[in-house]
């Protein structure tokens, strides 16, 4: 009976938690009054998207260049989004899709193995909306210094001097501007967002994730993507204030 | 409850120290090794001041339209097939480590069988050799229904066939 009660306060507890963070939006402003909502990381929406890394607020990738030109930038569901696959019926440029709050999908759910996420599987990166629904009219851009080490039929690698490799998904094979092997610059530009994915199609976003190598203290090493949204969100707040 | 152990099981996860890790050169039979035909010199040019061991699929190490993008501490070769490109890249830097006290981090990273998975598209398979980290992946145009990128006997095939065409020790 003792242990049925306790459980019962474990489970009323945790549901607790889990409502209050569903409230949970982070306002950003800054002296220029630039202002942007966003969930904390590792919370996904909706709910039923999936089981994010809440409270892994580490920036992975610091001082990281936002991949987009400008703001507004949106880093929010495809697949549960508006016209996705799992989502609310509609058109994939519906307005609600262009709007704050950010939501983290890392570790949205997916097949793919995952190590750092809950069940072992998911998303490995973010996908990130530009300005608007326009196809191939807004650049991505090198998040650092770095060379470019992969180009397929639509995936990007740069591997950044940091080791880190960044990977660009989507961009419009047409639009490209870098080449395998050359080495760029942060800021410069990559080639311009698309639904491009090969043959078939996606919606129109950037998908970007973060690669590194951790070691572990007896030496031995595991390549992993790591959670991009807080480094993202630190760098987003640095184009708002104009220092991106 | 897993929800308020993240925070702080994440507060002592990672903390920088990146840097190179030590290489275990695999002990090879020289003459067994060496190539009836030389390797092609765009792969031999590239690779002879990595410092690891290069791994290529056998069955494209003469491919001589192969991308190479190298440098000490890792190398990206890319070979172009039929509406698909292969790739493998080998890196021996670290970025982060992992304490030895943050055991459920150990646990979760630990996954040490070898998984062919399909992400984005894209087969892909991340194996340790020697210490190194390594990844081959497949591409395709078609990613939907290009049986090389839906299903992982084609990459598998590679897999099994990689071999040691360099490095510098």
């Amino acid at each position: 009976m003792k242990y049925f009660i306790i459980l019962i306060i474990l489970l009323n507890f945790n549901a607790c938690v889990k409502q209050n963070q569903k409230k949970q939006t982070i306002i950003y402003q800054n002296s220029s009054h630039n202002k942007f909502t966003y969930y904390p990381s590792g919370q996904l929406i909706p709910r039923s998207s999936g089981e994010g890394r809440y409270g892994d607020n580490h920036i992975y990738a610091p001082n990281i260049r936002f991949p987009l030109v400008d703001a507004p930038a949106y880093i929010n569901s495809q697949v549960y989004g508006i016209g996705g696959l799992y989502g609310k019926k509609g058109s994939l440029c519906d307005q609600k899709n262009y709007q704050y709050p950010w939501s983290d999908n890392y570790c949205e759910k997916r097949g793919h193995a995952m190590p750092l996420c809950q069940g072992g599987k998911g998303h490995q990166g973010v996908d990130i909306r530009a300005k608007d629904c326009q196809n191939s009219k807004y650049f991505a851009l090198a998040v650092e210094d770095g060379i470019i080490t992969y180009i397929g039929s639509y995936s990007i690698k740069l591997r950044g001097v940091s080791g880190r490799t960044y990977r660009y998904l989507h961009l419009n094979s047409h639009s490209i501007e870098v080449k395998r092997g050359q080495s760029i610059r942060r800021g410069d530009k990559i080639g311009l967002v698309s639904n491009n994915m090969g043959n078939t199609k996606t919606s129109i976003h950037l998908h970007f994730d973060i690669k590194q190598t951790i070691r572990f203290s007896n030496g031995s090493s595991k390549q992993v993507y790591v959670p991009p949204y807080s480094s993202l969100v630190d760098a987003y707040k640095r184009l708002l204030e104009g220092r991106p | 409850m897993r929800l308020l152990l993240l925070p702080l099981l994440f507060a002592s996860f990672l903390y920088s120290q990146n840097g190179i890790l030590n290489v275990s050169w695999p002990i090879l039979n020289i003459e067994h090794q060496k190539p009836s035909v030389p390797y092609p010199l765009i792969l031999t040019n590239s690779i002879k001041n990595t410092k690891l061991p290069v791994y290529i699929p056998s069955s494209y190490v003469y491919d001589k339209q192969m991308i190479v993008v190298s440098d000490e501490n890792f190398y990206t070769i890319s070979f172009f097939i039929k509406n698909a490109t292969i790739m493998i890249a080998g890196d021996r830097t670290f970025q982060e480590t992992i304490s030895n006290s943050d055991m459920e981090l150990q646990r979760l990273l630990k996954t040490s069988s070898l998984e062919f998975i399909q992400e984005e598209g894209i087969m892909n398979i991340d194996f340790n050799r020697h210490g190194v980290n390594y990844t081959l992946s497949i591409e395709c145009n078609n990613p939907r229904e290009d049986k090389r990128c839906t299903e992982e006997n084609f990459l598998y095939k590679i897999y099994n066939k990689l071999i040691i065409v360099g490095g510098k020790k």
